[in-house]
């Protein structure tokens, strides 16, 4: 027994002594800079922006370019970009930007060309419009006179100043022949926004360095390196350990996990996504046809609003979110975006309430059965839904769990349909064959795409193609609004218009919002020293539609790995490794030799 | 398995009695050559069935890469045509025959590089994780199968035995997440020393610390990867063990005056090694898929994560392009295990 003791615990101080060496190689090439790394659990699809679509792409790329326009911090107002000024003409129809003097990372000016050639680009190449084809749909052309950026459209479209698309430096890309095979793997990139990207590798990191002649001024940090992981749960062990810094787009779980963590500042705040139940109220192909298997029920708008009526989102909040997310008094567009966001108040508010629900069912002519589960009117179908979600998603499950409960209370049967995620978005987006499923959206500082996902034309086609709707949704009221909101410029009268198609998914229930997941973030408080939301105060750090929380973020540097003897680091580290090694080799000899002479003298 | 069928077959042809008119002499060109024709007919096979397997999977292919962002019916119709769904399926098959037997596995959609150089890129990085692990998992297993054994009913025996046991039922992600907690983040006492992700340090360091670097890196996945598997060497060698210590030559040994531990060493070890060997073999084959969700734990940029993100994404050619490669390497395997027992044990050799 002793023999193992005295091994183990050679074993343990070889390692101890070699994982000390490794920190100190680790630290030792950061040694006073102020890094920030970012965990992430999204990899990088695409370092080039025309073809780049995933959060992480995006958010790297908020980092490294200008765009015309970016929301204010405080207002989330668009505010001057790379853009300085703008005007619109009367009719709204032509739109001129006055580009800033600034210079791309590699000494060149930024000029108006940059800017047209790259929407230019977008309009006129198929495999350019692959991340932000539909932000150009509604441009006629786009030309530039020095500084001055014009852009022509066919109507007017008040979300133009949230153009979502990064402004390229021509000088760079106009010689790529092939957008859709060119990854854009060069570093240092050519950039003109706060950070430069120096290094990419894919499904492991992505480095950036701050843009020292950035136009607003350097920002405070030094380096920021986005780090992959597989495995959330990995990277939660990431952070507490301290080899990440900061984590966003957490679940409820993995916050929960960094409770009671000394180090950790968790952030909980009100986040930019709704989760909504799509209701198949009948849907149909752009040529008005029927599509898919509903149940007839669901077509009759009180049966919707009982439904909506006995679904209590406190509890769901409560249970399925752990606490951390805002039951709905809305409809799509979250709390967070004051000026946009509505909420059902007074009479149209739709509370929760069983007895409501069963007296309109009962009112409608929905029977109960012997078995209490209601009956159509004509006697001939059960109120029996499916209510479709995806595989292993421990959240939809338990929310099915729940919705169960809440619809028997009403007579109504709900059983769970669990599909793999392609199949899944195949029923409930094009074939429409389901009664209920789980919908989200993160939305925009403009709402409008959110918006869009609910008109008539984003419905699949006759052959079943195409689409983009959350809910098979066609309203002739709500088509009306939503060109009206178009061309409505006065942001507050545009706000209104909104507002109302927000009631009339509220009322219609094509879709019932059920809560507003919270924002749930980590980052370590020892490193970061200041961070600044989007917007200020309660907002978004990771994910938010602007460079504003890393830019203005501040760090602590790294300490100096021995005042002046950087060198020595490494050489300290390999000769204590080496020491360990060898004393790891001597220990096992010697108790190899002791064990044969023990074997030797039993058998004599 | 077909090894130990074949080891039987003799001795029942032997108890029929001499005499049989068999060929004397079967060559062992002619072994190896029947063992590749099988392994090229089952990797036939396998390309067909890839071909099926996904084309039969639930959903559209270009929807499900549609999917959360906003495509035009143009667009779409683009996608499928690049992928080349737009033909008829006997077009298709004809297509992916063609392809594949020219090693164009065709151009993954989340890399846009030709599936083929991905999986050279990341195939490093998998045989020295799942080869590391495997190197480590039958010296340890063989070494404490041997001496379980060998003294069957031990302190030792019972000791490592059930713990073999215990690792051998844990789920790998869950080993892997224990692990990273104990030893990545540490608990208690127990410093966190090891890195939690990847395979070197977003800031590696040159030369021979990257080597070291690395080396840390390797320690955790390695761990895990050694803990759920070692079990099956040390049993397989505990039993083959058991077997040969009953035997005659055994006690002949001993009553030439042999030591304990030379009977062990020369005699009863290398003739129950020969399972074991059959075994590593076979696992070679699984290397590459063993690795899949250690992988997927650590952030390891192999050949196993490269599957796994092409189930996430998803995306079907390198799916299919890595599917191909995990089933055509356990078949090479197996044909090799099966001619190198051949060369091993010679009772096989004469049937």
């Amino acid at each position: 027994m002793k023999k193992w003791l005295a091994r183990l615990s050679a074993l343990s101080v070889a390692l101890v002594i070699a994982g000390q060496g490794q920190m100190a190689l680790a630290q030792e090439p950061a040694a006073g800079k102020k890094i920030v790394r970012v965990g992430a659990t999204q990899a990088v699809d695409s370092m080039n922006p025309f073809l780049a679509v995933r959060l992480i792409s995006t958010s790297v790329h908020r980092w490294m370019f200008g765009y015309l326009t970016v929301p204010d911090s405080k207002t989330l107002k668009p505010s001057p970009d790379l853009a300085e000024s703008w005007t619109s003409s009367p009719d709204g129809l032509t739109w001129t930007f006055k580009i800033r003097q600034a210079k791309w990372s590699d000494g060149k000016p930024v000029t108006a060309d940059d800017a047209a050639w790259t929407f230019n680009k977008i309009m006129t190449d198929e495999a350019a419009k692959t991340a932000n084809g539909p932000a150009v749909e509604n441009f006629e052309s786009v030309t530039a006179a020095g500084q001055d950026l014009t852009i022509k459209l066919k109507a007017p479209q008040a979300s133009m100043l949230e153009n979502p698309i990064p402004i390229m430096p021509k000088h760079v890309w106009e010689g790529v022949t092939d957008i859709a095979k060119f990854e854009a793997e060069q570093y240092p990139a050519v950039s003109s926004g706060p950070f430069i990207a120096t290094e990419h590798k894919k499904d492991q990191y992505v480095k950036l360095k701050a843009n020292p002649d950035y136009w607003r001024g350097k920002p405070k940090i030094d380096e920021l390196q986005v780090i992959f992981y597989d495995n959330p749960a990995a990277a939660i062990i990431g952070l507490k350990k301290g080899d990440i810094d900061l984590i966003g787009r957490l679940a409820p779980s993995d916050f929960q996990a960094l409770a009671g963590d000394a180090n950790i500042e968790q952030w909980n705040k009100q986040g930019r996504r709704a989760a909504y139940l799509q209701i198949n109220h009948g849907a149909t192909t752009t040529d008005d046809k029927p599509v898919g298997d509903g149940h007839p029920a669901l077509k009759d708008p009180k049966v919707r609003t009982a439904l909506h009526h006995a679904i209590d989102k406190a509890k769901l909040v409560a249970e399925v979110q752990n606490g951390l997310a805002k039951p709905a008094d809305g409809s799509i567009v979250p709390p967070m975006y004051t000026d946009f966001f509505w909420e059902a108040a007074g009479e149209e508010k739709i509370s929760y309430d069983p007895a409501v629900a069963n007296k309109i069912l009962e009112e409608a002519g929905y029977k109960k059965g012997a078995d209490g589960v209601r009956t159509m009117p004509d006697g001939k179908k059960k109120l029996e839904f499916r209510f479709s979600i995806h595989t292993d998603t421990p959240v939809e499950d338990k929310l099915a769990e729940y919705l169960t409960g809440f619809f028997k209370e009403i007579g109504i049967t709900l059983t769970t349909n669990r599909l793999d995620s392609s199949k899944f978005t195949e029923e409930t987006g094009v074939t429409g064959l389901f009664d209920i499923a789980i919908s989200g959206w993160s939305v925009n500082p403009d709402p409008e795409e959110v918006l869009a996902t609910h008109l008539c034309s984003r419905r699949p086609n006759a052959a079943g193609e195409g689409g983009g709707t959350e809910s098979f949704y066609c309203n002739p009221d709500f088509e009306k609004l939503y060109q009206e909101q178009l061309k409505e410029l006065d942001r507050p009268k545009r706000a209104e218009i909104i507002k109302q198609m927000q009631k009339k998914l509220y009322t219609d229930a094509p879709v019932i919002a059920i809560y507003y997941p919270n924002d749930l973030e980590g980052y370590r408080k020892g490193t970061i020293t200041s961070v600044t939301s989007i917007p200020e105060g309660d907002g978004i750090i990771y994910g938010g539609s602007s460079y504003w929380p890393f830019y203005t973020l501040d760090a602590k540097a790294t300490a100096a790995g021995g005042s002046g003897s950087g060198a020595g680091g490494s050489n300290t580290g390999l000769i204590i490794g080496i020491v360990a090694a060898v004393v790891v080799v001597g220990g096992v000899g010697f108790f190899l030799v002791r064990r044969r002479k023990g074997v030797a003298d039993e058998r004599e | 398995m077909t090894a130990p069928l074949e080891a039987i077959e003799p001795a029942a042809e032997q108890a029929a009695g001499p005499g049989d008119e068999r060929p004397a002499y079967r060559g062992p060109l002619r072994y190896v050559a029947v063992k590749a024709g099988g392994a090229v007919l089952s990797i036939g096979m396998v390309i067909i069935g890839t071909f099926f397997l996904f084309r039969m999977l639930p959903g559209d292919p270009v929807r499900a890469l549609a999917q959360g962002r906003n495509m035009t019916p143009a667009q779409l119709d683009l996608e499928r045509r690049r992928l080349g769904l737009d033909k008829p399926l006997f077009d298709q098959f004809l297509d992916f025959l063609t392809g594949t037997l020219r090693l164009d596995l065709g151009t993954s959609y989340e890399y846009k590089r030709p599936v083929l150089d991905l999986i050279v890129d990341r195939l490093p990085a998998t045989i020295l994780l799942a080869g590391t692990a495997l190197v480590v998992a039958v010296g340890l297993g063989v070494w404490q199968g041997t001496k379980a054994g060998w003294r069957r009913g031990s302190r030792f025996d019972r000791f490592s035995t059930s713990t073999s046991l215990i690792f051998w039922s844990v789920p790998t992600f869950w080993l892997g997440l224990l692990l990273m907690m104990a030893l990545g983040n540490g608990i208690g006492p127990i410093p966190g020393i090891f890195p939690t992700r990847g395979i070197e340090s977003v800031d590696a360091p040159d030369g021979f610390a990257y080597v070291l670097d690395v080396g840390m890196h390797m320690v955790l996945p390695v761990l895990t990867m050694v803990g759920v598997v070692y079990a099956q060497y040390l049993l397989v060698m505990r039993s083959s063990l058991l077997d040969e210590v009953g035997q005659d030559y055994i006690t002949t040994a001993r009553a030439k005056g042999l030591r304990d531990d030379q009977v062990r060493r020369r005699h009863a070890v290398p003739n129950a090694l020969l399972p074991t060997v059959t075994l590593v073999f076979m696992r070679i084959g699984f290397v590459v898929g063993g690795a899949v969700t250690v992988e997927a734990i650590f952030t390891w940029p192999g050949l196993g994560q490269l599957f796994y993100r092409a189930i996430k994404v998803p995306d079907f050619t390198l799916m299919q392009g890595t599917f191909m490669l995990l089933c055509v390497s356990v078949i090479l395997m197996n044909t090799l295990a099966d001619v190198v027992y051949h060369v091993l044990d010679p009772r096989v050799r004469s049937a």
